[in-house]
């Protein structure tokens, strides 16, 4: 049976009045239409119901959106996150029932957003596109958070089929990398300063300093159930990118080692062996696939 | 429905008091409550310490499962999705009912993420009867569905709130979740007598109550959950209870929330006012 028709119009116009960012009073048209549905009482009228359910649409996501990305506010301050998160809802208004997706279109329209203004937080503040880049690497690193606090459990490596692997197949053998594994190449480190950030809220204290550039190879993953990260050599990092993209391994060595100096291809061999060792122990490597 | 006692919403902030502080920590003491009830969309997630504390919560009480985001009284088709999510929550769970509020909260493919009114039509009824019907069908366990507080009514409305609800329950054949607060705050809001919507609602449908604070800002009730369950409202319980007899009863606290015991004294106030008014029995 399809819908009331009046029950549809109803909850279209609600549903546009309540995500308006200035109250409903402020446009006479809207606020006519709610004077028409909404019955009020002798305490308040029916414009004023209805704000009550546009403000708590903007202080409900505001806050979830606040959760989830404290190192941005720490990094752009207050007014410009306020900002930011008016103009991403307004936008991209929520489309999942969790909460916990709300962040779903952020990581785009940060690349998009020209708002990040620069703050002085101690320090010299940084240069307006630097300060948008570092602001951008925060939007995608707590989001990558989200998706890794409670992704899927991978599968542990099975030992026994690892060790079956005949040695003339690992020319075209396939690592599986976790799918939690999450890569990221970042130009200012803004896991750190997250961290920091969060100590000085919980200690009272105003945000860190805005970090300085330094490049960052950086795996984000789980590990016993926390969230956490690893700063890797870039050619560990390059070895892995060239894994997850499904190179067998000597295919992805060769990537990996390209540019480097005699010296430094010699030794990658060794380096290899260490670091699939520890891959493997933080169970970044479950599976190996022969075609 | 089986009557669990008295039960808490779990909330992270107390998870040290309710799991112990590590998996092989000794045991935490006696809970002080019966069951503990769930917020169902924090839990439809694909691993991680969520889950396991899921898993650590059930070995410790009974849990029953709440939803805000099914959108019973929205237009647009059922989320199939979220609808499969639920279920496979409730196979892991258990719960031997599964609640939401009779609301909106979805329309034109957005999601608000409030417990918005409807009005209260014949028709609507008929719209939202048919939804739940086919949500319970579809999850296989009883379907209960909440009196929500409420800041606004319509000028469409056709009867009052409680022959809403209860047309819907009748109609769809599904459990009623009576919020005794939010019976309160809506009648404090809408000023109408909230004895006579206890009186009016079908008490043999009731399968679970809530009990929460408030706040009161003059001109309205918000509904917060941030407070002790005043004097007026345990009263209404007690008017409840009369009428249904011993049913699952929950305390909600999610703002300003208090440590543990002061949580557990609350819900220790509930069992007394139960036994008092049921007699005293074993949860």
């Amino acid at each position: 049976m399809p819908a009331p028709p009046e029950l549809v119009a109803l909850q279209s116009f609600l549903a546009g009045a309540f995500r308006r960012e200035q109250p409903i009073a402020d446009d006479p048209e809207v606020a006519a239409t709610a004077r028409v549905h909404v019955a009020g009482n002798d305490r308040l009228t029916p414009v004023q119901q209805a704000d009550i359910y546009r403000e708590q649409f903007w202080s409900r996501h505001f806050d979830a959106l606040a959760e989830d990305y404290p190192g941005l506010a720490a990094l752009v301050g207050a007014r410009a996150f306020d900002d930011f998160v008016t103009a991403y809802l307004t936008a991209c208004p929520p489309r999942h029932p969790s909460l916990r997706d709300l962040g779903d279109r952020i990581v785009a329209f940060a690349e998009s957003w020209q708002g990040f203004a620069p703050v002085t937080m101690g320090g010299d503040p940084p240069s307006p596109p630097a300060h948008r880049a570092a602001a951008i690497e925060m939007v995608r690193y707590e989001n990558a958070l989200v998706d890794v606090f409670d992704g899927p459990e991978p599968p542990a490596l099975d030992a026994a089929k690892l060790a079956s692997v005949p040695e003339d197949a690992w020319d075209r053998a396939r690592v599986v990398l976790a799918p939690l594994v999450v890569r990221m190449r970042l130009a200012y480190p803004v896991h750190t300063f997250r961290i920091a950030a969060r100590a000085a809220a919980d200690a009272g204290d105003p945000p860190p300093p805005a970090p300085a550039p330094r490049s960052v190879c950086l795996a984000l993953y789980r590990r016993d159930l926390v969230v956490t990260y690893e700063e890797l050599d870039p050619v560990a990092f390059a070895l892995l990118e060239a894994l997850a993209e499904g190179d067998p391994l000597p295919r992805a060595c060769e990537r990996a080692g390209a540019g480097l100096d005699d010296d430094a291809t010699a030794e990658l061999g060794a380096k290899v062996g260490v670091w699939f060792q520890r891959w493997a122990a933080l169970r970044w490597i479950v599976d190996v696939a022969l075609d | 429905m089986p009557d669990l006692g008295v039960g808490v919403g779990l909330r992270i902030p107390h998870y040290p008091a309710i799991l112990g502080s590590a998996d092989d920590a000794p045991p935490p003491g006696p809970l002080g409550v019966d069951w503990f009830e769930i917020i169902s969309e924090n839990f439809m997630v694909a691993g991680g310490l969520q889950l396991h504390n899921l898993e650590r919560a059930m070995a410790r009480a009974r849990l029953v499962q709440h939803g805000v985001s099914l959108s019973i009284g929205g237009t647009e088709p059922l989320d199939r999705e979220y609808l499969r999510g639920l279920k496979a929550l409730l196979q892991r769970t258990g719960s031997p009912w599964v609640s939401d509020h009779l609301c909106w909260g979805s329309a034109g493919g957005v999601h608000l993420h409030d417990l918005l009114p409807l009005p209260h039509t014949e028709r609507v009824v008929k719209h939202v009867a048919e939804r739940a019907r086919a949500v319970q069908d579809f999850l296989g366990v009883r379907l209960a569905l909440e009196n929500v507080s409420s800041y606004l009514t319509y000028t469409a409305s056709e009867m009052t709130e409680w022959e809403f609800l209860s047309a819907v329950a009748e109609e769809a054949d599904v459990g009623i979740l009576l919020d005794v607060n939010n019976i309160y705050v809506s009648a404090y809001n809408h000023r109408f007598d909230p004895n006579t919507y206890v009186d009016g609602v079908p008490h043999q449908r009731v399968v679970q109550m809530h009990l929460a604070g408030h706040t009161n800002h003059g001109t309205h009730i918000l509904d917060t959950h941030s407070d002790h369950v005043i004097d007026p409202v345990w009263d209404l319980y007690r008017r409840a209870l009369r009428r249904t007899g011993p049913v699952s009863t929950l305390i909600e606290w999610d703002d300003d929330i208090p440590p543990f015991p002061e949580l557990v004294a609350e819900a220790a106030k509930a069992r007394a006012i139960r036994d008092e008014v049921c007699g005293a029995r074993a949860a």
